[in-house]
């Protein structure tokens, strides 16, 4: 039971070292706030969706981009009818009237988004989170992170399966969990102190569990995992740092 | 060199007024097994802790006195340090697992990693660990899709992979069904085999007298007797510090069967047997 959303596929991306993959997509998410061009930022997004249909994942977004459509809707909305800078009217419903000014910027802010969140879906669904953190701590990150992200992953589901069981406990006392908001509401500080204190209290001992398998050691930490051979590691990273740096020199010079 | 010595113990937590310890003093073999008895509140808890270096080291609170595990002093030496002589497996196998590990395997590893073993080294020990925890069959699970029984065996391998000296059991199968309780106790039977030394702080006193060498019997904070299980079981104010004995040696002392040279009853069925026997 856990909340990672690694879709095991043999693509070459799921080949790719997480390092890598993870600069892609810090480059790919801030890129398009250094050059502000709709074709640019909507090539971008081609990218990160090429890749997702390489890594044989792109189904797996399906679910996240419908999610995004309320944000979507919303952007163009409040940009199309209220952005300061309108002035040149497009389109009318009645009384509303969509402004181009607004309708375009609310078009790049979609595509940012959608490329943002492609990006972290190259990353997200094709590298294993332990590889991520094993890499990342090699690469100088303190263990300690590498276990808070580690762990989080994993605690989370286990604390929604400790609050329906506290709620299961509390309902069966008379509690009244259920119906309206007035009665929610009522419910919600019997349920949420016992979670608490649960929690507390397997904090304190996950803590003294890990105290005592040497989690404090001083020592040069090593990995069960041999390290994996990943592909095209340097030279993607360092052709990305070069795009990411060539980008901002060619925006100042603009 | 004793792998365990106690000397004038004593211990307050934060915040108490109440000694949780209060001069206790004993010294344990090599290879012995010792169990820890005594009502809630008695101090079992806080004298396991004692012996990991939790306790000052992470309670903090006030102390007196020395313990000694495997020749280090745990008051001058690290957690770190200490938990490569002194393993510790508590009550409950949940918050034992890391939770950051996905495989049986890695998670017996977490410890050794930490410690900074190469690799190989690190593959030998989790391999031997599974094999005397019986956990082969389940090493590439999640440790979370367990049974509680067999988590807590995956508590233990992580715990013995570190090859400590000692293990300090702290009521590791309360949590636990019959069928859990058994494959601990026989683990912790397996260890003893191997020449562990260790010491179990549990209610369930006919597993105790079962496997045991000998019993502290706590009281208050207080060490009121370190002897064989026969002799302890045998006292007539048992009752006066919230122990009831095993039912064989209940029954053993309503029958008036009893050892006629040592004058103690006995505590297992086995001993019972033999001396019904002796007996006829």
């Amino acid at each position: 039971m856990n909340l990672t959303l690694y879709v095991e596929r043999d693509s070459i991306i799921h080949k790719i070292d997480p390092i890598t993959k993870l600069i892609y997509c810090l480059v790919a998410a801030s890129v398009p706030y250094i050059i502000s061009e709709h074709m640019f930022t909507f090539f971008l997004m081609l990218i990160s969706i090429a890749l997702l249909f390489i890594g044989k994942v792109f189904r797996k977004m399906i679910p996240l981009y419908l999610l995004s459509m309320f944000i979507f809707i919303t952007i163009v909305i409040i940009q199309g009818i209220f952005h300061p800078d309108n002035v040149t009217p497009l389109i009318s419903f009645g009384p509303v009237t969509f402004f181009k000014e607004g309708l375009m910027l609310a078009l790049l802010l979609i595509l940012r988004i959608i490329n943002m969140i492609s990006a972290f879906g190259v990353l997200i669904l094709t590298t294993q989170v332990d590889d991520l953190i094993q890499s990342l701590v090699k690469k100088g990150m303190s263990p300690r992170v590498g276990y808070m992200i580690g762990s989080v992953l994993q605690i989370i589901p286990h604390m929604s399966s400790m609050v329906s069981t506290i709620s299961d406990a509390q309902r069966s006392r008379g509690l009244e969990t259920e119906g309206k908001l007035s009665t929610r509401i009522k419910a919600f500080f019997p349920l949420i102190g016992p979670v608490i204190m649960n929690s507390l209290i397997a904090t304190k001992e996950r803590a003294i569990a890990l105290e005592l398998r040497g989690f404090n050691s001083r020592r040069k930490k090593t990995f069960l995992q041999d390290d994996k051979e990943f592909l095209f590691g340097k030279p993607c990273q360092l052709i990305l740092i070069l795009f990411f740096i060539g980008m901002i020199i060619w925006r100042i010079l603009q | 060199m004793k792998p365990i010595v106690v000397e004038s113990l004593k211990y307050k937590y934060p915040g108490t007024d109440a000694l949780a310890l209060d001069d206790i003093s004993f010294e344990v073999d090599e290879g012995e097994v010792i169990g820890i008895v005594g009502k809630n509140g008695s101090g079992k808890t806080s004298l396991s802790l004692a012996l990991t270096g939790l306790i000052p080291h992470f309670f903090g609170g006030a102390y007196g006195g020395r313990v000694l595990v495997d020749g280090l002093e745990v008051r001058y030496s690290s957690v770190t340090e200490i938990s490569e002589r002194v393993g510790y497996v508590f009550d409950n196998p949940f918050t034992q697992m890391t939770a950051a590990k996905y495989t049986v395997y890695e998670e017996v590893a977490f410890g050794l990693e930490n410690l900074g073993l190469n690799r190989e080294e690190i593959i030998r020990r989790v391999e031997w660990s599974l094999k005397l925890l019986d956990l082969e069959g389940v090493k590439d699970h999640h440790p979370f899709n367990l049974s509680g029984g067999q988590m807590q065996r995956v508590a233990i391998a992580g715990i013995i992979a570190m090859r400590p000296k000692i293990l300090v059991f702290d009521e590791p199968t309360s949590q636990l069904d019959p069928e859990g309780t058994e494959e601990v106790f026989q683990v912790i039977q397996n260890l003893a085999n191997e020449g562990m030394t260790i010491l179990i702080v549990s209610h369930k006193l006919e597993k105790i007298a079962r496997f045991c060498n000998k019993i502290i019997l706590l009281h208050q904070g207080k060490l009121v007797d370190f002897d064989r299980p026969q002799k302890v079981f045998s006292r007539d104010d048992l009752i006066n510090y919230g122990i009831q004995p095993p039912i064989v040696t209940r029954v053993c002392r309503s029958l008036g069967i009893r050892d006629e040279k040592s004058g103690y009853y006995p505590v297992t069925v086995e001993e019972m047997r033999k001396l019904v026997k002796q007996n006829e």
